[in-house]
């Protein structure tokens, strides 16, 4: 058995379509607020996206870290966003029978969590998207094209173009060289990654989000390269009851600023309504 | 001679004269502030030992409210921050305001008038408002040694330096290897004959990432301030970060061990001596240092590193427990200052109790601000405001707001007395209590200043993330008083 990201927590999976969707979770009570639900971003697991996020938040509070599974029927067909949306309700419908949680997705997963509300309403309390989007745009698939052809060509130099991607320009400028090349060396692709890569280019929910109810918060990155700002400001015209808020970061908010999503989350959890729908929350100006 | 004054404010380090910067600009001038010394800059005034440094970049550690874009360094000299505040006591128009060599002696609170009736060495005062404004590391301490009071050459501590000691051709004891001990020992070994540094316990110690900043630099900060404010979050966000160390999550314990360890290995390469500089407790527990130059101090021929508490002090012979004697021409104790049990609180009282009373059981009060019983009385620098991994700047405007509130709502509402609810002071020390359980402060395996060896609880150090603390304590919660 492996170690859990949080001691006492518990690993398990929920089953959905013969396909087995890990997850671990901290268990502990805390402050007897709502659970909060995890789902990570693209190539990214509970410990590579949440290492710091989980077991901060899990600190305060009982939290649920799904691991977004490759489907075991896939074969050689396309991933869909309706490969996930199942996995995380699955998840959630197991380990919370009854219990609405708070729902948190990071890139990829934001897009997947948007869509659960939309089909789940019963399993959420509130939503939390973080670096999502609803629909990709050129600039997006152009990004899409050098990876994939990067990745064709099996240079090693793809996980240099990763790290300039998902980090911000003041970010890698503060750092050395030497400084960034652990994150270089970190990033590990799979073809379970290259799946999940092409579904980036076909991601359109854009028809269930006027469908979802729940209180959201939107989480921007000022310098975010990838899903850059014009996306989550999408987001918050097309979520009936949504508010938005910028973190000074890139793409890789989870390593650039984790502290400070920790903070956004912590105050949207307290109480989801202080800030009206469709208003910018302001940051915390040190 | 009696001054009387709506809000009397006690020291003018960074709180004293931060809240009163915010007073004066909102046009609010009925305040005086008393100091003990004849200028300002607390801490900052009197911790002038040669090497005096702080351990958070200057551009995080100054007022949000009034940046400088002209910091010589990353982390600027002591003598620089001290400046940077005698500055704002001038700019802001406040040393009208200051009585200097003000001590205080007693602060009794008088029920038949609704005012703090103030006693200093230089002057009496009558306040509706009392702020104590003192910081945490104001009182220098002085370790309980046999014969060290009788020592027979120069006796120093850290935050009281002597400097009419000539340090050449002396044999110097740095007795304490903590934040002030690794600054010191640096510059005094190019001074003195020889140095013995007296540890007790093995500090961790990290690289300190410094530099000047050019002239094109400072004055692009000058040129777009916006910059100042953009760094200001960067370095902010980058040091909550090490709060989860704090917390003990294993991974940033393991991850910030290996900075240390790292450090320590590259800058030792003798294993007796990294032997003997390797800490025994979880990193975080202690205060982490920052230094690049203590190790390579302590590898110079003039310079020895005595792994043991000192156990006394016979004529100018120091013994260590370990029986290592030492003859020494100068001590300097680096010991740290009076945290857990403040100086001042003996010498403040209400109803017949002086806060020396109330904090029998240690320092306690709600929102870290106010304390039942003692009306009309706002700490700053109180319970549990210490950070161990952030700006304390933070905290202190944190409560400048809360202060500058509740003084709001006294005005507006035509109310002269609040005083928080015994009910509210105990649900903080409880939410405080889990808060901190787990923390490496408590869980650590050392002791340390933050925890109160009385009751072996946290009151000095805040035990969370640094924007908690705001969310928490920096706004005026009326319902936890009874106004009248």
């Amino acid at each position: 058995m492996t170690a859990t990201l949080v001691p006492g927590a518990v690993a398990g999976f929920a089953e959905v379509n013969g396909t087995k969707v890990p997850f671990e979770d901290s268990l502990n009570e805390g402050d007897g607020r709502a659970p909060i639900v995890l789902v990570h971003g693209t190539g990214g697991s509970p410990a590579t996206h949440f290492g710091y996020v989980y077991p901060m938040l899990a600190s305060r509070g009982r939290v649920i870290a799904i691991t977004l599974a490759d489907p075991a029927e896939r074969g050689a067909d396309e991933l869909q966003i309706s490969d996930f949306v199942p996995q995380v309700a699955a998840v959630m419908r197991h380990v919370l029978p009854a219990t609405p949680a708070v729902l948190v997705g990071y890139s990829l997963g934001a897009v997947v969590a948007a869509v659960v509300a939309a089909e789940h309403p019963d399993l959420i309390a509130s939503l939390v998207l973080v670096s999502g989007w609803a629909h990709t745009d050129t600039q997006q698939i152009l990004r899409n094209d050098v990876w994939r052809e990067l990745r064709s060509s099996g240079t090693d130099m793809i996980k240099e173009y990763s790290v300039f991607c998902a980090f911000g320009g003041p970010f890698l400028a503060s750092k050395t060289r030497e400084e960034i090349q652990p994150a270089i060396d970190a990033v590990v692709i799979t073809p379970f990654t290259e799946a999940q890569m092409d579904l980036n280019r076909r991601i359109d929910i854009r028809e269930s989000l006027g469908t979802v109810t729940t209180p959201t918060l939107i989480v921007a990155s000022t310098h975010d390269q990838m899903v850059p700002v014009r996306h989550q400001k999408y987001l918050l015209g097309a979520i009936d009851d949504a508010r938005y808020t910028e973190i000074s970061s890139g793409h890789a908010v989870v390593f650039e600023r984790p502290a400070e999503l920790i903070a956004v989350i912590e105050k949207f959890i307290a109480a989801p309504a202080a800030h009206p729908a469709g208003s910018h929350i302001p940051s915390v100006k040190p | 001679m009696t001054e009387t004054t709506h809000t009397l404010i006690i020291g003018t380090g960074f709180a004293g004269l931060g809240l009163a910067t915010r007073l004066k600009r909102g046009g609010n001038e009925d305040f005086l502030l008393i100091d003990r010394a004849a200028d300002v800059g607390g801490t900052w005034r009197d911790n002038d030992y040669p090497g005096a440094a702080c351990d958070v970049p200057s551009h995080l550690y100054s007022f949000s409210f009034r940046l400088k874009p002209d910091w010589s360094r990353v982390f600027a000299p002591g003598r620089e921050i001290w400046g940077y505040l005698q500055e704002t006591a001038r700019d802001e128009g406040l040393l009208s305001h200051i009585r200097f060599d003000a001590a205080l002696v007693s602060a009794d609170w008088d029920e038949a008038s609704n005012t703090w009736h103030v006693q200093t060495t230089n002057g009496d005062f009558v306040a509706s408002v009392l702020v104590t404004a003192m910081g945490h590391l104001a009182d220098g301490k002085f370790p309980d040694i046999p014969g060290l009071a009788n020592f027979g050459g120069h006796l120093m501590h850290s935050s009281q330096w002597n400097h009419e000691v000539d340090f050449a051709g002396k044999r110097v004891a740095v007795i304490g290897s903590g934040a002030s001990a690794i600054q010191i020992t640096p510059t005094v070994a190019e001074m003195a004959e020889d140095v013995v540094v007296f540890q007790r316990s093995a500090p961790y110690v990290i690289p300190r990432p410094d530099r000047e900043y050019t002239d094109a630099e400072k004055r692009a900060f000058a040129r777009s301030p916006e910059l100042m404010e953009e760094l200001r979050g960067d370095l902010f966000w980058m040091m909550e970060y090490n709060y989860a160390q704090r917390r003990g999550v294993s991974r940033f314990v393991d991850e910030a061990v290996a900075v240390a360890l790292a450090h320590r290995n590259a800058q030792v390469t003798d294993p007796e001596l990294n032997a003997k500089l390797t800490p025994d407790y979880v990193i975080g527990c202690k205060r982490i240092l920052f230094s690049n130059t203590y190790y390579p101090a302590l590898q110079k021929p003039n310079v020895t590193l005595e792994p043991a508490a000192l156990d006394r002090v016979e004529g100018t012979t120091l013994v260590s427990a370990s029986g290592n004697s030492f003859e020494v021409d100068v001590v300097i104790c680096a010991t740290g200052f009076e945290a857990v049990e403040p100086p001042f609180a003996p010498l403040i009282s209400a109803h017949g109790r002086s806060l020396a009373d109330h904090w029998a059981h240690g320092m306690r009060a709600n929102s870290s601000v106010t304390v039942a019983g003692f009306p009309n009385l706002f700490m700053m620098n109180g319970p549990n405001t210490g950070l161990g991994h952030n700006s304390v700047i933070f905290v202190v405007e944190s409560q400048i707001e809360y202060i500058v509130q509740a003084l709001d709502f006294m005005c507006t509402t035509n109310i002269s007395v609040v005083e928080t609810r015994a009910e509210a002071e105990e649900a903080y020390v409880s939410e405080i209590r889990d808060r901190s359980a787990g923390t490496v402060w408590l869980a650590g395996g050392c002791t340390n200043w933050y925890v109160d060896p009385r009751t072996n609880q946290l009151t000095v150090t805040w035990p969370d993330f640094a924007y908690a603390f705001r969310e928490s304590n920096g706004s005026f919660d009326v319902s936890a008083f009874v106004a009248t």
